[in-house]
């Protein structure tokens, strides 16, 4: 594909073609970069010194110290960590099987099952997060792990179930009547022949599914109060009302930022497998 | 009907297998989404505030108060459709120079890679904290390099323009790398020769973008733009942690809207029809979409 730019740059010798690419390259890293750098510089800056990021030059990790000696924060850490990690693992649960129903079999029930979660998939979601709040409370489970993990787990279904089809479509069948003709049951078949070799997609949906749980806003803005504090929720809410201390706002999102940039670093494969399905 | 064709497979224990499978999903969807958007349009015809909800049926009033409100008409429809069009415009077109410029190998491929994922990776509310304190009028970045320079800062959030500019930098920042990753692997996916033979007969390299590589590339283009104009359309995070929809509910965002009315207003009932009103616009403008693109497909 090189073939379609360089006559762009045909009058120039290649070594300098070569240092002129390499230099837009990075200043469109830098250009991207940039904000969370600025963000990560302004977390170990000391009080004395946020207004005045560009100069002097303390650097402190008390931001962090201080930010993790607040409960409130702390506590949406962990909700938001378990809620994530909850959520991941029931959603792709329930959708794994779902999809591979849609894959497996034909029918009525598999036809209406796939034209229900075509319809819910276009129904943008706005118009049925406000009246969760309704649902969540007379189901008693408003501001509670199950009022927040049993809607974001709904939130994936369609979506998932859909990509699962597409990957179970990919998978040849013969293995699995082979295996119940040798006498394995139905589920034997579903989870121990299909499975396995849906792992590596699974895997993908998984950390995206992961990101999306953590970063997500409006439904913890709903959905959760006081008792069930969400960093996302926690940080908007630091925004409007510390707004003025900069240097823990910034510490608090450089936390929440560290394991979607572990996922980055350990998980490329992955991530990009998943964001190109 | 395959299954009453078929002799094997009457109502049995394969049919309960299929219907097991699927049964933990139909609950969940039927309690969280179907039976809320049942709450919802009900709400839509009462009067139902969030601290007295006497629920009486008031018809179409709300439907009628939402698309005569001059707050909805003249800001929030304009501000989301604009929102939609130059965030989605902005980030294919960046993301797309960025894809053709990257479709080639190089040495650090990888780190070039892992620095366009970060912004798919980071919360669009802290992605909204980070560009807030960026333009923050006093002590922001933005405006102490603007002052070295000579050129006097702007209260960035303080003004609707300005402000609605920060949001549009935010999503474009979050969005283009996503455009790029997918154009780059569209890029990858084309045949080679058609560029080959270009090559030979030497045609200037806007000419084999413009006739080959942009054709080529449409469907592609076409999914993407799809997709994102109509997340973009519901937007809330970003334009609520950097603006809350101010300076003086200038810069709202439809999502935005209902929202307040919803639960800062409480009326429920009527967030509820304004909530409904964006979906039957978004389902509308999301075939027309549809419509248009796959015309530009094929043509």
């Amino acid at each position: 594909m090189a073939i379609v730019q360089q006559p762009t740059f045909a009058g120039l010798p290649p070594s300098a073609r070569r240092a002129f690419f390499a230099l837009v390259l990075l200043a469109i890293c830098l250009l991207f970069a940039f904000p969370v750098l600025w963000l990560i510089l302004t977390s170990l800056r000391p009080e004395s010194g946020v207004y005045y990021v560009h100069r002097g030059l303390e650097f402190t990790l008390g931001n962090f110290a201080e930010v993790l000696r607040n409960e409130r924060i702390v506590e949406a850490f962990v909700n938001s960590g378990l809620i994530a990690t909850l959520a991941t693992a029931l959603s792709l649960m329930v959708t794994v099987s779902s999809g591979y129903m849609l894959s497996r079999f034909r029918g009525p029930s598999a036809s209406t099952w796939f034209g229900t979660i075509y319809v819910f998939r276009c129904v943008p979601y706005i118009s049925w997060v406000l009246p969760l709040y309704f649902v969540t409370q007379s189901l008693g489970i408003y501001d509670s792990y199950l009022g927040l993990l049993l809607p974001h787990i709904a939130v994936h279904i369609c979506f998932f179930s859909w990509l699962m089809k597409g990957f179970f479509d990919g998978i040849d069948p013969s293995m699995e009547y082979a295996a119940l003709i040798d006498g394995c049951t139905r589920w034997g078949a579903f989870l121990r022949v299909a499975l396995p070799s849906a792992v590596p997609a699974i895997s993908a949906l998984a950390v995206l599914c992961w990101l999306f749980t953590w970063n997500e806003f409006l439904f913890a803005l709903i959905l959760t109060g006081q008792r069930t504090p969400v960093i996302t929720v926690v940080m908007a809410q630091f925004v409007s009302e510390m707004g003025l201390q900069w240097n823990l706002m910034s510490a608090t999102a450089v936390m929440a930022l560290v394991p979607a940039f572990a996922l980055t670093l350990f998980g490329q494969k992955y991530v990009v497998r998943g964001l190109k399905i | 009907m395959q299954v009453k064709n078929h002799p094997h497979s009457s109502f049995g224990e394969r049919e309960r297998f299929a219907l097991l499978l699927i049964t933990p999903a139909a609950l969940l969807l039927l309690l969280f989404q179907v039976l809320p958007i049942i709450i919802g349009a009900n709400a839509s015809f009462r009067d139902w505030s969030l601290n007295n909800p006497k629920k009486t049926w008031l018809g179409f009033a709300h439907y009628l108060s939402v698309l005569t409100d001059p707050e909805f008409l003249q800001v929030v429809l304009p501000n989301t459709f604009l929102f939609m069009l130059v965030s989605v415009a902005g980030a294919l077109m960046i993301g797309l120079g960025l894809a053709l410029l990257l479709n080639r190998s190089f040495g650090g491929q990888k780190l070039v890679q892992t620095v366009l994922l970060l912004p798919l990776m980071v919360a669009p509310v802290i992605a909204a904290i980070m560009l807030r304190w960026m333009f923050n009028d006093q002590f922001g970045i933005v405006n102490v390099v603007l002052e070295t320079i000579g050129i006097e800062g702007q209260p960035w959030m303080a003004q609707r323009w300005s402000a609605f500019g920060v949001i549009l930098l935010t999503d474009i920042w979050l969005w283009t790398p996503w455009f790029t990753l997918l154009l780059l692997a569209g890029l990858q996916s084309l045949p080679r020769e058609p560029f080959e033979a270009a090559a030979i007969d030497g045609t200037s390299a806007w000419r084999v973008f413009r006739y080959l590589t942009l054709p080529m590339l449409r469907p592609v283009i076409a999914v993407c733009v799809v997709i994102r104009a109509i997340d973009a359309f519901r937007t809330f995070d970003i334009v609520w942690t950097l603006t809350g929809g101010g300076p003086a509910r200038s810069t709202e965002l439809f999502s935005l809207y209902a929202y307040v009315h919803a639960f800062l207003n409480l009326d429920f009932g009527k967030g509820s029809a304004a909530a409904i009103i964006g979906a039957v616009i978004i389902l509308i403008v999301g075939l027309a979409l549809y419509r248009i693109l796959n015309r530009v497909i094929r043509a």
